[in-house]
């Protein structure tokens, strides 16, 4: 009878044991950032692979510095560069640094552009640096950011 | 989806770099958001590529995600080489496409 109940008991417990990280990773989904949640490090190594991006004063943002709405800020963004074959702008990515997908949009250019030029409006989920970085046709990556005061989040 | 393509200034001669404003109808859903009545999770819906084509060949591929806003702006630039035609091809995650097309007839 003893040896029954130990069974009994020891049964329950390991059901417990398996049971646990069940209701451990249900709560981490629901904090997580949606379906495409990916931190600023992991996507801006995604974008770069790893090569270092240099601050430079050639790529511009506009961007509000006080956004009473954000679920919708205006972002423009501007790279000083030629548009020829030889030399171009090959994308201008805008990152969001603190929402749950910090990726907003990849645009990968070509010399018809004329002019290195991206503008969009965004939802920011509160106050945060908005990020654009310009991978250039030599394989150099430069950046520019904006931090935008958010007074109303835009995600909920 | 309705979608919108304006070219800026209106009046442009070949050569000139203008602005190619694209606009969609689209719910831009985030797939965080909570049905308010239900508690439910509102699945995520939102465009994920657009693409700029002139006369068939791309000028301008874009990736984007669920942040851009409801009803999304996508302003870019675009050297006019001479008359033809604009076309801008976008598909959401769900599959949904839809193609719009607009002349480039330059003045002179």
């Amino acid at each position: 009878m003893e040896r029954r109940s130990f069974l009994k008991g020891f049964g329950a417990a390991a059901a417990c044991a398996i049971a646990l990280p069940h209701v451990a990773s249900a709560a981490e989904e629901k904090k997580s950032g949606g379906p495409n949640e990916m931190n600023f490090e992991t996507a801006v190594a995604a974008i770069t692979g790893g090569k270092a991006v240099i601050a430079s004063a050639k790529v511009k943002m506009e961007a509000p510095e006080i956004a009473e709405n954000g679920a919708v800020v205006p972002v423009k963004v501007t790279v000083d560069s030629p548009m020829t074959s030889k030399e171009y702008v090959k994308a201008i990515h805008v990152l969001a640094s603190k929402n749950g997908n910090v990726r907003c949009a990849n645009i990968y250019l070509t010399p018809a552009n004329g002019e290195a030029f991206f503008g969009t409006r965004i939802k920011l989920g509160g106050t945060q640096d908005v990020v654009a970085i310009a991978e250039m046709s030599d394989g150099t990556f430069l950046s520019a950011k904006q931090n935008v005061k958010v007074t109303i989040g835009g995600c909920g | 989806m309705k979608t919108l393509i304006k070219i800026k200034p209106k009046d442009y001669k070949a050569g000139d770099v203008v602005k190619i404003d694209f606009m969609a109808m689209h719910p831009m859903e985030t797939g965080m958001r909570k049905n308010k009545d239900t508690g439910a999770l509102i699945p995520a819906e939102y465009i994920d590529e657009v693409k700029f084509m002139f006369n068939d060949t791309l000028i301008t591929k874009m990736v984007i995600w669920e942040s851009l806003s409801v009803n999304p702006l996508m302003s870019i630039s675009f050297k006019v080489p001479g008359a033809g035609t604009l076309k801008v091809i976008a598909k959401d995650n769900k599959g949904q496409s839809v193609e719009s097309t607009t002349q480039i007839t330059p003045k002179g």
